[in-house]
Order: C-alpha cells, then sequence, then structure tokens
C-alpha cells in the first residue's frame, strides 16, 4: 500500500510538472528588480585612451568662457 | 559588477552547471531558441534515458561504478568543456547516472525493502511542488538568495570531499553518516539545500525563454535539472535509509 501511493505521487508529480513547467511564471514572479541576472557575470568594462591613460571619474573639471580669458 | 565581491569571483549559482556565463549575443531565428517546452520535453527525454539506465543498473549491479564514474566524467565535461554540446553529452550522462542509481537503489532495497519508490516519489514531489511555488511566486529567487545557496553547496561538497579523501586513512566525519540525531539533522538540511537548488534551475530555464538564449541551451537546462534531482534523489535514499535504520 506504501509502494503504490508513492507510485501514485511520483506519476502525479512528473504529470504536474510536464503541464505546469511549459506555462510561463506568474508576473509576480517576472516583473521584479531584484531577479537574478544571469548572463551580467563580466569583467567590468576598464576604457583607455588611446594613450594608455584611464579615465578617471569625478576629476574633470568644466572650462568655462572665464576660464579661457 | 555585482556589489557581492563572492559572486563575481567564483560564479552565480549553488549548482556547478550554472557557474558559466551565457549571454544571447549572436542572431538566431525565432526556431533556433530557447523556449519553456523545448526545455521541459527535453528533461523528460532525459528522465526517460535515466530510468531507462535504471532499469539495466537494477539487474545488473556490478555497472554501479562505471556508470557512476563514467557519468561524472561526463557531467565534468558538458559544464566545463563545451556547454555548447550539451545536446550530445547530456543525454549518455542521464543514461550512465541512471545506471548508477539503479544500482545503488537494488542495495538500498536488500537492506530496506520498499525505500526506492519512496525516494522516487518523494523527489518528483518535492520537484512538482517547488515547481509551483516558483511559477506562482511564493518563492523568489534573488541574488542573495544564490548567494546563500551557492555557499551551502560549496560547503557540503567541501565537507564530502574531505569525508571521502579521510576514509582512505581509515578515518572519516562520523556525524554525516551516523543515524543519530545529529545525522539525520545534516541530512534534513542537505536535502533543503539540494532542494532549493531546484528553484534556481527553475529561474535560469525560464530566464532563457525569456530572453531567448540559443536552442542548446535547452538541453543544458534539462541536464542540470538533472544533476540537480539526481544529487535530490541520492540524499532522499540516504535520509530514508538513516531513519530506517534507527
Amino acid at each position: 500500500m506504501n509502494s503504490i501511493l508513492f507510485g501514485i505521487l511520483a506519476i502525479v508529480s512528473l504529470f504536474i510538472f510536464m503541464n505546469l513547467g511549459k506555462i510561463k511564471a506568474s508576473k509576480k514572479q517576472m516583473n521584479r528588480d531584484d531577479r537574478i541576472k544571469w548572463n551580467s557575470r563580466r569583467k567590468p568594462n576598464i576604457h583607455e585612451n588611446r594613450d594608455g591613460s584611464k579615465i578617471i571619474e569625478g576629476s574633470a573639471e568644466e572650462i568655462s568662457d572665464k576660464t579661457k580669458h | 559588477m555585482s556589489k557581492h565581491s563572492a559572486l563575481n569571483t567564483f560564479g552565480r549559482s549553488g549548482n556547478p552547471a550554472f557557474t558559466r556565463n551565457f549571454d544571447n549575443t549572436g542572431t538566431f531565428s525565432q526556431s533556433e531558441r530557447m523556449t519553456l517546452d523545448g526545455a521541459v520535453n527535453k528533461t523528460a527525454i532525459l528522465l526517460g534515458l535515466c530510468f531507462a539506465g535504471a532499469f539495466v543498473g537494477w539487474n545488473v549491479p556490478a555497472l554501479t561504478l562505471p556508470g557512476l564514474i563514467i557519468g561524472t566524467i561526463l557531467a565534468f565535461v558538458t559544464i566545463f568543456r563545451n556547454p555548447t554540446k550539451a545536446g550530445s553529452t547530456a543525454p549518455f550522462y542521464a543514461a550512465f547516472e541512471g545506471m548508477a542509481l539503479g544500482g545503488i537503489t537494488v542495495y538500498a532495497e536488500m537492506q530496506y525493502p520498499g525505500i526506492g519508490i519512496q525516494a522516487i516519489g518523494l523527489t518528483f514531489g518535492i520537484l512538482a511542488s517547488l515547481l509551483f511555488c516558483y511559477k506562482s511566486g511564493i518563492i523568489k529567487p534573488t541574488e542573495n538568495f544564490r548567494l546563500m545557496l551557492f555557499s551551502a553547496t560549496m560547503g557540503i561538497m567541501l565537507l564530502y570531499l574531505v569525508s571521502f579523501i579521510m576514509s582512505f586513512f581509515g578515518s572519516g566525519i562520523g556525524f554525516i553518516h551516523s543515524n543519530g540525531l545529529f545525522g539525520i539533522g545534516f541530512s534534513i538540511f542537505v536535502v533543503g539545500i539540494a532542494a532549493l537548488n531546484l528553484v534556481l534551475d527553475f529561474d535560469f530555464i525560464e530566464d532563457g525563454a525569456e530572453k531567448g538564449l540559443p536552442q542548446y541551451m535547452e538541453w543544458y537546462g534539462a541536464f542540470s535539472l538533472m544533476v540537480t534531482l539526481v544529487w535530490l534523489y541520492i540524499e532522499i535514499l540516504r535520509l530514508l535509509m538513516k531513519l530506517r535504520s534507527r
């Protein structure tokens, strides 16, 4: 009896997997900001000028008309 | 770059099959893209091959060790050598791993009759219930969730590796194999971690189908699901054996 119950559980579960697996996940699951980014494991891009010097963000100064003269 | 430096160093998933990077760069027609139907159908094919292999292993238990060794080699080849060829290696992996599982189940059945069908029922029961929880949004995998699972899975693998190496010197980590409360608690923990890895498999397949990854990723997603299912089955079998031996 025990084996029959577990056998039925296995067959029903496989049936559920085969049907439910083909249905898209709910909007609650898909439309989240904290979803796992599966294809974003990349090394950071290093931006370099042609002469090999690196661009340092945040240190640039704005050149105004007054400073030119 | 992720705010978790460990993720960038070691990868993002507990399942080693997901530690590689895939993207959908390149041009593919709509028929060459990954779909949910394709991934589920290919998982069914792999499960069928696994059952066929298990039938062979059940009748010829001497094939357990060769099946385990060849299956493990094929898994590493699929993960680390060429995931694009998962369509050729994954079916063989499923068949050989099935052989090993058939032999292991015979051994367990000889000691505790009826334990095999219990483990199969529980494995597929967990698969279906977690799939429902994932699809309905009850369980939401996040980066922290993945980091936690990755850490726990690697910790368990390391513990098994140390225990395996120590066994050559006539020693071992006794509590993880014992049928005491600590041993059973450890097995329940490992079953929980293996089961939660299924959620990552579902998310990977769902994400791949949504982004339109190349079609060979259907095989890779199905293979990843098989790796987790095989691990879950073995851990449930171990847990049931511990419980029955008390």
